[in-house]
């Protein structure tokens, strides 16, 4: 068993939605639900939800291997911009590398991050597409 | 009071759509390639009306389409989705054999945790018989709103001429209170016999079928007679409908089905996608239900009859209300997923869909 | 405080030996440093990044001692991402200063090999967050193609102009005995190199490959005649890429860089011996820029006058075996200071060693000085 089951489903809210950490005390915002402030170390945040929604401001395309990463090379990594203002990573799917380019209108979909198969667990995750409806 | 609408006091009826929703994978495998590999004779994709299968990419599967196409129907719906008290996905592709796609779906789309959910397996009817059950659901008071979902990456022997059609899509519905739905149920009936046409025993990758046998014996008398049965409980002719939309396995038999049942062409058409995405299994009529939907306009009157193998048809008569307007535009629409396309090879699909056989 | 030494050091040639495993390695580089020093040491460190994952091997200090038999000396192991030979040099050298120890080995070893490329990819992309970044299918190489894109945008970068980089790191390992790859690159063979993370080719890259790097650290009173001074050492940790306001800029080596600018005597920063992290090359371009040896955007044109960066040809093409690269920048920059190293001879006073882990998510420095 590669996958770890707890390790992912304490997680999966992050996972399943994009969470963005807000900071009541320096006011910044960070990606992912913390129980802290990644930039100034405070406890007192509130843990909100983006509508997903954002522009691609910077990507790469990925040849570089990993066990399981067979189906799903070249991977697009890119920067994106939500509209609440900060900046996540993640992938890029359901476009032409020859297609990406920065500006373009994404939105995050639920997809398969990896499987740990044949018999393992299925971990899924938002990845972005360009926006379907404009 | 909308003319010709009939008032019955059936449960259903007090129930409707509040928000529809689709997906359909970006990619698309040409019919004349899989025909052309395989040593079919080129006439076949027209015979069966099947010009390309839209494939869902190596990191989807039922559970990401179905998520898709129920987020849109939730937007649609304007819902709150803590208030939703009910997720089914009718699927036959389910990632895993024993663990729901249900619970994945809901939790990602932050769905209430007090509710009934399940997946649910009847061949291509499973997300149709969701359907029904989450409107009986909403009918007796037992939630207030219900999720049903259809969604498949559909599975074919290689080689097969299932292989032409079986393809990757999804849909889903909001129902809930007839007062707050776009389109409202006016009679539901299902039919179901043990009738063994197509069938996958557990553990193997692909389904058997009988081939002619899936035609008149199973699609055909499972759909007319409970078409039939609906038209004669609920009082209608074909004339009273404006749509009649059909499991379409291909793109031919909807059309041969709505005729021996006399509706004419134009009221079939529109409801048909399988040509331009194949036959996504449990989304198949609920997308073509989906795509009327998309520009149906209030008062008019829509015919829906999913069949699933093993075997059964369900029929429902759906009337669309003044409040569908506002909601068509608030997701994409069939006809844009449809045009959303990229083209792939035989190889292409075959890596997408895992089916080619590797250590991993 | 009292002082810290380099008194002695010791290499083995990186590559894929797959006739030698951990323990074999650690004694290869133990055996000659046995053959330097005579006697043993008070304290054993040992900085290895990939033990537990690539080799299954869990306080792989301790087994190491146990294997080089000498049993009752304390050990530790050090890890903390790419920069752990570093780290395990400034544990070691306040060992010494504390009086807890005057003879202190630090040995850097790592196994790269023992399985195939695919699953030391994937270790490897573990020194990224695992919950943020890893399961999200982030990598370190996609990461540094970020930054080198949004470098080349910013400062009007072009591939050639980045090629530079791979090009003089290989010049210098050819007369480097130890390194890995030693053959000269050329600019067009850099842009023609397999793409690893477009912009990233394969020349832009670190090999994979196993090596050991020993490094002895001593008191005053256990100096040898050749020793460079530990001045003083500095780290630091940076956020993760994503939340980085111009993510050209190396948060985590400037603020070690900050920390240890003052104890520099007023001399030219471009006539220090200099070891940059080099993982990839738009890595050692922003190394140079973060230490204020170039301005912003304009690295690339220095890198051929610097004549003492790298001298054994950085991790692009010495090699970085991970845990133990921070220990063959420290060796190299010792024998290049005393004897003379891969043709170059460096009279100067200081040298600065850098080393950082993934998109500089923490960086450590020492500053060496001539005794």
């Amino acid at each position: 068993m590669k996958h770890s089951i707890s390790i992912f489903w304490r997680n999966r809210e992050s996972h399943y939605r994009i969470k963005i950490t807000k900071c009541n005390v320096c006011g910044k915002l960070a990606y992912f639900g913390r129980d802290r402030c990644p930039h100034c170390g405070s406890r007192d945040v509130t843990v909100i939800e983006s509508e997903g929604k954002g522009t691609l401001v910077n990507f790469t395309v990925s040849y570089y291997r990993r066990e399981g990463d067979e189906e799903h090379l070249p991977r697009i990594i890119g920067l994106v911009k939500l509209d609440e203002g900060i900046t996540v990573p993640g992938e890029i799917v359901d476009i032409d590398p020859s297609e990406v380019k920065e500006g373009i209108r994404v939105e995050a979909v639920l997809r398969r991050y990896s499987s740990d198969d044949p018999y393992g667990l299925i971990y899924y995750g938002l990845k972005f597409i360009p926006i379907l409806k404009k | 009071m909308l003319e010709g609408f009939k008032i019955l006091s059936r449960p259903e009826a007090r129930v409707g759509v509040l928000g529809w929703g689709a997906y359909i994978p970006r990619q698309r495998l040409r019919a004349s390639e899989i025909a052309g590999l395989w040593g079919f004779e080129p006439s076949i994709i027209k015979a069966l009306w099947i010009e390309e299968k839209a494939v869902a990419a190596a990191d989807e599967d039922a559970v990401t389409m179905g998520w898709y196409a129920a987020k849109s129907a939730i937007t649609r719906a304007g819902v709150d989705p803590q208030e939703i008290g009910a997720v089914f996905v009718g699927t036959e592709s389910k990632p895993y054999a024993v663990k729901p796609s249900a619970t994945i779906i809901a939790d990602a789309l932050n769905v209430s945790s007090k509710k009934l959910s399940t997946d649910m397996e009847f061949a291509c009817r499973a997300g149709s018989e969701g359907l029904r059950i989450a409107t009986a659901l909403v009918a007796s008071g037992t939630i207030k709103y219900g999720l049903a979902i259809g969604s498949d990456t559909a599975q074919a022997n290689p080689g097969d001429v299932l292989e032409l059609t079986a393809s990757s899509g999804a849909a889903a519905y909001v129902v809930g209170p007839a007062e707050e739905a776009a389109a409202r149920f006016e009679g539901m009936v299902t039919y179901i016999t043990d009738t063994p046409d197509f069938w996958r025993r557990d553990c193997s990758h692909y389904p058997l079928h009988g081939e002619g046998f899936t035609g008149d014996p199973a699609y055909f008398h499972h759909i007319m007679t409970s078409v039939k049965m609906l038209m004669e409980e609920l009082g209608l002719r074909p004339e009273d409908f404006d749509y009649a939309v059909f499991h379409q396995p291909n793109g031919k038999f909807p059309l041969r089905v709505g005729k021996k049942l006399g509706f004419p062409k134009e009221k079939i058409l529109p409801g048909i996608v399988t040509p331009w995405i194949g036959n996504t299994y449990n989304a198949s009529a609920l997308l073509g239900l989906a795509k009327v939907l998309d520009s149906a306009k209030p008062g008019q009157r829509i015919l829906v009859a999913p069949f699933g193998s093993g075997a059964g048809s369900d029929a429902m008569s759906i009337i669309v209300t003044d409040r569908i307007i506002e909601r068509q535009e608030k997701a994409p629409k069939v006809e844009e997923l449809i045009a959303r396309k990229k083209y792939i090879s035989y190889a292409q699909y075959a890596r997408s869909r895992h089916i080619i056989r590797r250590i991993v | 405080m009292s002082k810290a030494f380099i008194s002695a050091v010791c290499m083995t040639k990186i590559g894929r030996h797959f006739k030698l495993g951990i323990k074999n390695l650690i004694h290869e580089v133990t055996a000659c440093m046995e053959e330097k020093i005579g006697s043993r040491p008070d304290y054993l460190i040992v900085a290895s990044t990939f033990s537990a994952l690539q080799t299954h091997q869990l306080d792989v200090a301790s087994i190491a001692t146990q294997y080089l038999g000498w049993s009752n000396i304390p050990s530790i192991r050090v890890e903390t991402g790419e920069t752990s030979g570093i780290a395990a040099l400034e544990l070691a050298q306040y060992i010494v200063r504390s009086g807890a120890a005057s003879k202190v080995l630090v040995i850097g070893v790592e196994k790269m090999t023992e399985y195939p490329s695919n699953k030391v990819n994937a270790d490897y992309a573990k020194i990224l967050d695992y919950d943020t970044e890893y399961v999200r299918n982030i990598t370190p190489p996609s990461y540094a193609a970020l930054v080198m894109k949004e470098y080349m945008r910013k400062y009007g970068a072009t591939r050639d102009d980045i090629a530079e980089w791979p090009v003089k790191m290989h010049a210098n390992a050819v007369n480097n005995p130890y390194a890995q790859l030693r053959f000269p690159v050329s600019k067009e063979a850099v842009s023609n190199a397999m793409v690893i993370s477009e912009p990233i080719t394969l020349l832009d890259a670190f090999p994979i490959g196993d090596g050991a790097a020993a490094v002895l650290v001593t008191n005053e009173s256990a100096r040898s005649k050749d020793a460079l001074e530990i001045v003083a050492t500095a780290a630091a940790t940076a956020p993760p890429l994503y939340l980085r306001e111009d993510i050209t800029e190396l948060p985590a080596t400037k603020a070690a860089w900050a920390s240890l600018k003052r104890k520099l005597d007023a001399c030219k920063l471009s006539e220090v011996a200099l070891q940059v992290h080099d993982s990839y090359s738009i890595y050692g371009i922003l190394a140079l820029e973060a230490v204020g040896i170039s301005e912003k955007g304009k690295a690339c044109q220095v890198i051929p006058n610097l004549e003492y960066l790298n001298v054994g040809g950085g991790l692009k093409a010495r090699g970085h075996p991970v845990g133990a690269t921070g220990l063959y920048q420290v060796a190299e920059t010792y024998e290049l200071m005393l004897e003379g190293f891969a043709g170059k001879q460096y009279g100067g006073e200081y040298a600065l060693i850098h080393s950082m882990s993934g998109s500089d998510y923490n960086a450590r420095l020492a500053l060496l000085r001539r005794w």
